[in-house]
């Protein structure tokens, strides 16, 4: 199996460590950032370190419909999961379309997240 | 939710007169009192329609009347200007055949009966009206006589007219009897024998030749013709005023040469006008005045009958007038009423639907404000659970009992969101209740945190101590506080500020200022807000009633609503409301 490295964006500090313990546990290696500028900041300062990135939207200094947008710019091929607690059906088609590769709520099942994560990319969603 | 089965509608035509007063429409509705609407355009359409109508028919009406009085006045003076002409030529002629005779044959021939006989005939025969003829010589006594009566021998010495008739040339009496007791009328003419000495001619009229002649100038049966003396005594019988020699209920009008027609100061329903004139000949002035009387409403009977008819008709029309305007007056308020009473039905809808959608909104917001305390039960319960199904793990007793404690933490949080949740929907449902303004608002605001969180928006709350709990349907306000202060939030941009100020107006107000350094509304739109449907979120799927239903709502618990706005420094909206609710309190 290829090892994966997954970067965490998520102000809930307690849920990232949570849903990255879980998913150390289950191999994935996580890095978390709290808000979106770190995130950011993060994916520049370590370009190609990540093979997907989890995303928030309700950040507490920029949306993260933003974040997406500076994310696929920085690296257009890096795929981006939302996992929020707020989505609307309207943010999950701007998302999509924008280029996330999934819309996930929370709360989320671990065992089908590590399915997705561990899903080969390059099929599709 | 539903509070209010709407009204079923029947299209009735008194509707508005007999419908039941709702307090949930009439808020909604623009006109509140339709049958005062009723009864003023009644009078309005009354009024104008109908005052030209009449103020024509009275001005036609005093025309008629002033042409037919002078058209009256015309005919009389005309009657009276012919009858008093023959009534002179009549006393002339038979004066200037006196004079003639006088004149023509010498005293010796007058004396003698025979020829005095033959003398009257032959007048008789020429003119006609002269009874008898006789000569008085100047102390009285008659000398010769050729008439009917055996007067021979008779001394007028005594007599009045004897005593006037010797001092003059020409002489013309009233009408008296004497001595053959029939009424008659004397005329004289003095003359002089060879000697100097004078004597009279003296001839008797017949005054029924006078009247038929008179008579013959009544034109119809309402012109009354007679004669009076200088003292007001009828000369000759008068339909009106009676017979002859009795006094005639008159003022005797003022000497004229010319002829004259009075009409009396007090015009009643027998009103009269009356010609007169004074009789003289170019030789001697008679006693008589020519009166001619003409019955006003005799005469005008014809005109006053069109005018009785044209009344009738007048009045007819605006009867018809009146009960036409009666019904479309009816008509037109019905149908307003019918209007505004849909309109006010849609907008109770509206508001219900309004409300509705704002439960929704909070719904969701709650349901988003659950959802991270879940996901992190979850997080950690799972973990928990990995720790044990994944045996390498090391665990020790004091993380687990700081996982649970974090599970139980963040379990109160999602307790309280949904005792909040309840509280609040609960309220809703309630009617009159006594509401406390500062926890309606932090309970407001607490939907609001995550929000003011992400765009740093600076809440404060300014409540003064003194602020009594007010008397109020809770559902309604806490709708009207949530309108306002989503529309605050949705004007606000990132670090803006939104300050919320409740004050005391005593004796009887609460006022609550809401104000945000959001956009503002442009002066032109500042007018319009509260109407409904206008909207500048269009795109943004505003439906423009949240304000509408924000001042309909307002308005239902007997407050008001000010709003003052500067484009780009932001917008105050201030909501009065009394401490006690008239007449919900009373409820």
């Amino acid at each position: 199996m290829k090892h994966i490295d997954i970067l965490i964006i998520d102000d809930e500090i307690k849920f990232a460590d949570m849903l990255g313990r879980r998913l150390s546990l289950r191999g994935i290696t996580c890095h978390a950032c709290y808000d979106g500028q770190s995130g950011l900041e993060w994916i520049k300062t370590h370009p190609g370190a990540v093979t997907l990135i989890l995303l928030d939207l309700k950040l507490p200094d920029i949306y993260g419909t933003q974040v997406l947008e500076t994310i696929k710019e920085i690296d257009p091929a890096v795929p981006v999961f939302i996992i929020t607690g707020h989505g609307t059906r309207e943010d999950e088609t701007a998302c999509l379309a924008m280029g996330a590769s999934e819309f996930i709520h929370k709360p989320v099942n671990i065992e089908k997240l590590t399915t997705l994560l561990n899903r080969p990319r390059g099929e599709g969603t | 939710m539903n509070r209010q089965p709407l009204i079923i509608r029947k299209q009735g035509w008194l509707e508005f007169l007999f419908h039941r007063p709702n307090v949930h429409l009439a808020s909604f509705q623009t006109i509140s009192n339709y049958p005062r609407i009723w009864i003023i355009s009644i009078m309005i359409l009354a009024v104008t329609s109908l005052a030209p109508l009449v103020f024509t028919t009275v001005i036609n009406h005093q025309l008629i009347q002033k042409s037919v009085d002078s058209e009256l006045v015309l005919q009389t003076d005309r009657v009276t200007s012919n009858a008093k002409r023959s009534m002179r030529f009549f006393l002339e002629e038979r004066l200037n055949a006196l004079q003639f005779v006088v004149n023509e044959l010498p005293y010796y021939s007058l004396i003698d009966n025979e020829h005095l006989d033959k003398i009257l005939s032959n007048l008789k025969l020429g003119f006609g009206g002269f009874t008898d003829l006789s000569i008085i010589d100047e102390d009285g006594s008659q000398i010769a006589y050729a008439g009917p009566f055996n007067l021979e021998g008779k001394n007028y010495k005594n007599q009045s007219w004897f005593i006037q008739s010797i001092e003059k040339d020409n002489f013309i009496s009233e009408v008296f009897t004497g001595y053959r007791d029939i009424p008659h009328i004397i005329i004289a003419v003095r003359s002089e024998t060879a000697y100097g000495r004078h004597f009279l001619l003296r001839a008797t009229l017949d005054t029924q030749r006078l009247m038929s002649m008179l008579n013959s100038y009544k034109t119809n049966v309402h012109t009354d013709i007679f004669l009076i003396n200088r003292t007001g005594v009828l000369q000759t019988p008068s339909t009106t005023y009676g017979k002859i020699f009795t006094p005639a209920p008159l003022k005797v009008p003022p000497y004229s040469d010319t002829t004259h027609v009075i009409r009396p100061e007090h015009p009643g329903k027998n009103g009269f006008i009356m010609g007169y004139s004074y009789i003289a000949t170019e030789a001697v002035t008679t006693p008589f005045i020519l009166m001619v009387h003409k019955k006003k409403s005799d005469v005008m009977g014809t005109w006053l009958n069109l005018g009785k008819t044209f009344n009738w008709i007048i009045g007819v029309c605006c009867l018809v007038m009146m009960v036409i305007i009666t019904l479309v007056s009816t008509f037109m308020v019905n149908q307003l009423y019918l209007a505004d009473q849909a309109k006010a039905e849609t907008m109770l809808k509206m508001e219900q639907s309004q409300q509705l959608a704002c439960i929704g909104q909070l719904s969701a917001g709650i349901a988003h404000e659950i959802n991270n305390p879940l996901a992190l039960i979850n997080e950690t319960a799972g973990y928990l659970k990995d720790l044990y199904q994944y045996p390498d793990e090391h665990r020790s007793d004091q993380e687990t009992s700081e996982l649970l404690d974090d599970i139980l933490e963040a379990v109160s949080r999602c307790g309280t969101i949904t005792s909040q949740l309840l509280g609040f929907v609960r309220q809703f449902d309630v009617q009159i209740s006594s509401v406390n303004v500062e926890k309606l608002i932090t309970g407001i605001l607490s939907f609001h945190k995550k929000e003011t969180e992400y765009k740093g928006i600076h809440v404060t709350t300014a409540i003064s101590p003194n602020v009594p709990a007010i008397k109020t349907d809770r559902g309604k306000l806490q709708q009207i506080l949530l309108n306002l202060i989503n529309n605050a939030f949705q004007a606000i941009e990132a670090n803006g500020c939104l300050d919320i100020k409740v004050s005391y107006l005593p004796p009887n107000k609460v006022s609550i200022e809401i104000s945000d350094t959001g956009c503002g509304i442009p002066e032109e739109n500042l007018k319009r807000i509260h109407e409904p449907f206008f909207s500048t979120k269009k795109d943004k799927m505003g439906t423009g009633l949240g304000l509408s239903i924000t001042y309909g709502l307002v308005k239902k618990l007997q407050g008001t609503v000010r709003v003052e706005s500067s484009e780009g420094i932001g917008t105050i909206f201030t909501v009065t409301l009394p401490v006690r609710n008239r007449k919900e309190g009373n409820a």
